[in-house]
């Protein structure tokens, strides 16, 4: 590869691919989903008022966790997805020590961590992937390539 | 061997003498030692896709071999004729079969797909198997009915095997994924082993407990059962992981994450002694063959062969103690 640009152009590339294809899903069995949709976002607003105040009381580890739990990756809604992934970003940005983060989270978040570090390096905004990236590498040390094998591979879970 | 493009591995039994060895080119020989020659015998596959594996069954009276064209070919002797006859599965699959394993009963065949799962069908067939009265169920004497089917994985599915009792299954997921299943039948038991690094592309059960992996760490893995029947990561064969993560890259990954990660890396730039892995293969390990006699319980000796084009044959005598006498 020529260059970090071309890597991540590479990266961005394949995560567009898979967002064409999830929306085309979505479109097809959105109005079977309607409902749980619903119920789902629901979910994910209350989780946003609670992780906002831990965020206000410096309690990164926990909003982190919460934001990750319930993930809806079962779900094709875009919306859902999108909601929680709102969420997500809110807290990735505000984590300042990393590796502190990472020592409390438990193994069984990596994975979807990865994913979500991988959403927000394909939105090309600066501060997001420059915090991501950060993340990314931390991440890899603890988690192994095996971590970015089971982001990159499944392509019926995404965030 | 004119006439023949890339050849997968051989399969090579000492007792019967047939060698099965495919041609991605559709077709497929069995070969037969006689009069201390090897003389070729053309099977019709009825394939309009490459065959991807094939595996003789315990008996040496069928083989199976998987295709791209989604189907499992199982070929058996006809006495009459004197040729082989191949009858094909041709429902379920979704993609490529990519590997096949024979259960010890001759009859059960599993078998993994690019779509990502794994099946278990029965292939058996009239005049050539005889029914176990105790046994099978009225599903298992149906020739192509499909007994199981696992969907423990998101990616494509390879290197599927049994162990020496037929007991439990095992096979591997690209996403780095290991997936046990204990109990196989009404109600199996799966398992999903996650683990750090690259992913695996074939199996081998050396004992009941104990499996090694090998694939693109170019490393074999060992993963084993503990007494309560969890099956979870070991250690690799050969060299030892460091346990610093930074000599655990060699240095076209350092190179690469350097870039990725810019000036913002400290840790990429002290790596950068071009180390290889000082293991036995410098390339993915594609596929690990048992040495031992067929039918034993306990393999200690097997064979690797890798994309580097190295065969390899480990020896598990003197590792009995290492591995923690689990074998």
């Amino acid at each position: 590869m020529k260059n970090l640009h071309e890597l991540i152009m590479f990266q961005i590339n394949l995560l567009e691919g898979l967002e064409k294809e999830r929306s085309k899903m979505a479109g097809a069995s959105e109005v079977v989903e309607a409902d749980n949709a619903e119920a789902i976002i629901a979910m994910i607003e209350t989780k946003s008022q609670k992780i906002e105040s831990l965020l206000k009381h410096y309690k990164h580890i926990e909003a982190l966790k919460t934001a990750l739990d319930d993930s809806p990756p079962k779900t094709l809604d875009e919306r859902c997805k999108s909601a929680n992934w709102i969420v997500v970003h809110k807290v990735i940005m505000a984590i300042r020590d990393i590796d502190g983060m990472l020592n409390a989270l438990g193994a069984e978040y990596y994975d979807i961590l990865m994913k979500y570090l991988y959403r927000g390096l394909s939105t090309g905004d600066e501060s997001t992937c420059d915090q991501c990236l950060m993340i990314h590498e931390k991440l890899t040390e603890r988690a192994g390539l095996g971590c970015i094998l089971r982001c990159l591979s499944d392509t019926t879970n995404t965030v | 061997m004119t006439g023949t493009r890339k050849l997968q591995p051989l399969i090579y039994f000492e007792e019967i003498v047939h060698l099965g060895n495919l041609a991605l080119r559709f077709m497929l020989y069995v070969w037969s030692l006689e009069a201390g020659e090897w003389v070729p015998t053309l099977v019709i596959l009825r394939l309009n896709r490459a065959a991807l594996c094939v595996q003789w069954s315990p008996k040496e009276n069928k083989f199976a071999v998987g295709s791209g064209a989604k189907t499992v070919c199982i070929c058996y002797y006809e006495q009459e004729n004197n040729w082989w006859v191949s009858k094909l599965i041709r429902k379920r699959h979704e993609s490529s079969v990519t590997s096949v394993a024979w259960h010890p009963n001759n009859i059960l065949l599993a078998t993994t797909s690019t779509d990502g799962k794994c099946r278990v069908f029965s292939t058996f067939i009239k005049g050539v198997d005889t029914k176990d009265s105790k046994a099978a169920s009225p599903a298992e004497t149906k020739f192509g009915e499909q007994i199981l089917q696992l969907d423990l994985s998101y990616s494509w599915a390879f290197g599927v095997k049994w162990s020496p009792t037929g007991n439990t299954l095992a096979y591997v997921g690209h996403s780095s994924m290991i997936y046990f299943v204990d109990d196989v039948g009404p109600s199996p038991l799966a398992q999903s082993v996650a683990f750090r690094d690259l992913p695996l592309r074939d199996v081998l059960f050396i004992s009941e407990k104990m499996v090694i992996g090998v694939g693109y760490d170019s490393n074999p893995m060992v993963f084993a059962s503990d007494d309560t029947g969890i099956w979870s990561f070991i250690r690799y064969i050969g060299e030892k992981k460091a346990a610093s993560s930074n000599s655990s890259y060699s240095s076209q990954f350092s190179e690469a994450f350097g870039k990725f990660y810019g000036s913002q890396s400290k840790s990429a730039t002290a790596n950068d002694a071009s180390e290889s892995r000082g293991g036995v293969h410098d390339n993915c390990i594609n596929s690990i063959v048992s040495l031992s006699k067929a039918g034993s319980p306990k393999v200690m000796r097997f064979s690797t062969s890798g994309l580097d084009g190295k065969i390899a044959i480990w020896d598990l005598e003197n590792m009995e103690q290492e591995l923690g006498n689990q074998v």
